[in-house]
């Protein structure tokens, strides 16, 4: 007899104990995104598929029975969902996971405590701070359209007060203050979500120099410098470039060594009288002829 | 002459906190969403109304001839009203249109915790006009069958919405 007790358990397999149900479900929420998790089925090599439902508070209050299947995740082979999409006001919202093997499914797991997304973690928001010109300028990160931002300018000097513009559309550059030659100003900025009511805390501060209007000394030397250079070198460029174009256009002409003159001035002329004289002679009697 | 005065100033100032404590109820709400997710079901929901010639909120007789005064009352009744009755009472199969209708009916569950604050602290008072339009809006819905009163209070949910949003503008975050 207790042989057939203890068969009994084997001879009604239920579904419910073949395949167990998800565990440790937790949820992760940062700037209003919501991660829920949980520790994965595991059978062998078979693929497990997930489905998760959610519930409202107006649900659990009004028609407790009724459950709305996740939009991301029902079903899914991960053992994670996104549910920012389903979690839409901030009220607690009750969440189960199940997992499902062929036609066979698990019991379900429900998050406990419900999540309500009062409880997310706001980061202070990343931004750019930058000049154009004289233009203080800053671009926020996109976190969606339920994210405000303040933003804290002011000029780093003793004394000044700070200003604070509220923007609320980010990934678009903002425009914060013209600012001023020679000065130092900082930025700071944190989200706010109206939704929940809540801040984020303040990022850190960054400042930026803005230039003189007159150059930098180091600057202006500089372009003295490369001034004078272009005043001596350009003249001596050309001048040395005249010379090569007209030795290689017009070479000068090299008297070769036999016609070279090496007497004095005097002296050729003197030898040149007595040659003329010389010639005068013999040249005469030709002269005669022509006349007759 | 100089009490009547001072009660004058009294009744004054006593109304102008009054009214920021009713703009002050909703400045939380994301009136923006509930309205998104309106749209998006409206044509479906809309296009099912069989009575066109019916209508349950009384938009022009009703909501449009409520005083200042009694707009949290009005709010927070009709709030009630979609809760307890419109939104029990329309059976959705349409799982996406289900989601919607579960994002607004959570919305009205939180707006109506916010105005749940306002009446602790005394700035959500019902007179008896009040009282007379909420009875109004009953009214109509119990002559109609009750799954073509749902639909329809549904379908006019933009009515509603466009009434909270034109008297609950919210003031800039402090």
């Amino acid at each position: 007899m207790w042989l057939f007790y203890t068969l009994i358990p084997c001879l009604l397999i239920d579904e419910v104990v073949l395949l167990p149900a998800p565990q440790n479900l937790s949820i992760q929420s940062t700037n209003m995104k919501h991660l829920l998790t949980w520790s994965p089925v595991i059978m062998g090599e078979e693929t497990i598929h997930y489905s998760v439902e959610y519930q409202g508070e107006y649900e659990s209050l009004f028609m407790s029975h009724i459950w709305i299947p996740s939009s991301r995740c029902s079903p899914t082979t991960v053992p994670e969902c996104d549910i920012t999409d389903d979690i839409t006001a901030t009220v607690p919202y009750n969440l189960r996971v199940r997992a499902i093997l062929s036609s066979h499914t698990s019991a379900w797991s429900i998050l406990k405590p419900p999540f309500n997304r009062n409880s997310t973690i706001l980061t202070p928001p990343g931004m750019e701070v930058t000049k154009d010109g004289f233009h203080l300028v800053v671009k926020l990160e996109d976190l969606g359209p339920l994210f405000e931002f303040l933003v804290a300018y002011w000029r780093r000097e003793p004394g000044v007060k700070e200003h604070v513009k509220i923007v609320k559309s980010s990934g678009i550059p903002v425009h914060l203050e013209t600012m001023e030659p020679v000065a130092v100003y900082c930025v700071k900025a944190q989200t706010f979500v109206r939704a929940i009511e809540r801040h984020s805390a303040f990022s850190q501060a960054e400042c930026v120099k803005m230039q003189g209007e007159t150059l930098p000394l180091a600057l202006a030397l500089f372009a003295f410098v490369g001034f004078m250079l272009i005043l001596v070198v350009v003249p001596l460029s050309i001048w040395k470039m005249g010379r090569l174009l007209r030795y290689s256009c017009c070479p000068g002409v090299v008297l070769p060594d036999t016609l070279k003159i090496t007497n004095s001035p005097q002296k050729l002329i003197s030898c040149r009288r007595e040659e003329v004289e010389a010639c005068a002679t013999t040249v005469l009697p030709s002269e005669e002829l022509f006349r007759t | 002459m100089k009490a009547s005065l001072w009660l004058l100033g009294t009744v004054f100032l006593l109304s102008s906190a009054h009214t920021l404590g009713l703009r002050r109820c909703l400045i939380a709400m994301d009136m923006r969403h509930v309205g998104e997710s309106f749209q998006q079901i409206k044509g479906a929901i809309q296009a099912q109304d069989t009575f066109q010639n019916v209508t349950i909120l009384s938009a022009s007789g009703t909501l449009h001839s409520i005083k200042p005064l009694d707009v949290c009352c009005v709010t927070k009744n009709l709030l009630a009203f979609y809760m307890n009755r419109v939104f029990k009472d329309h059976q959705e199969l349409n799982p996406q249109i289900l989601r919607k209708i579960s994002s607004i009916a959570n919305s009205f569950l939180y707006m109506q915790k916010v105005l749940q604050q306002c009446q602790e602290q005394r700035l959500c008072h019902c007179g008896e006009e009040a009282a007379n339009a909420t009875r109004i809006v009953h009214d109509n819905y119990n002559q109609l069958e009750v799954r073509s009163a749902a639909l329809k209070s549904l379908g006019e949910l933009d009515v509603f919405l466009a009434w909270i949003d034109r008297n609950h503008q919210g003031t800039p975050a402090s």
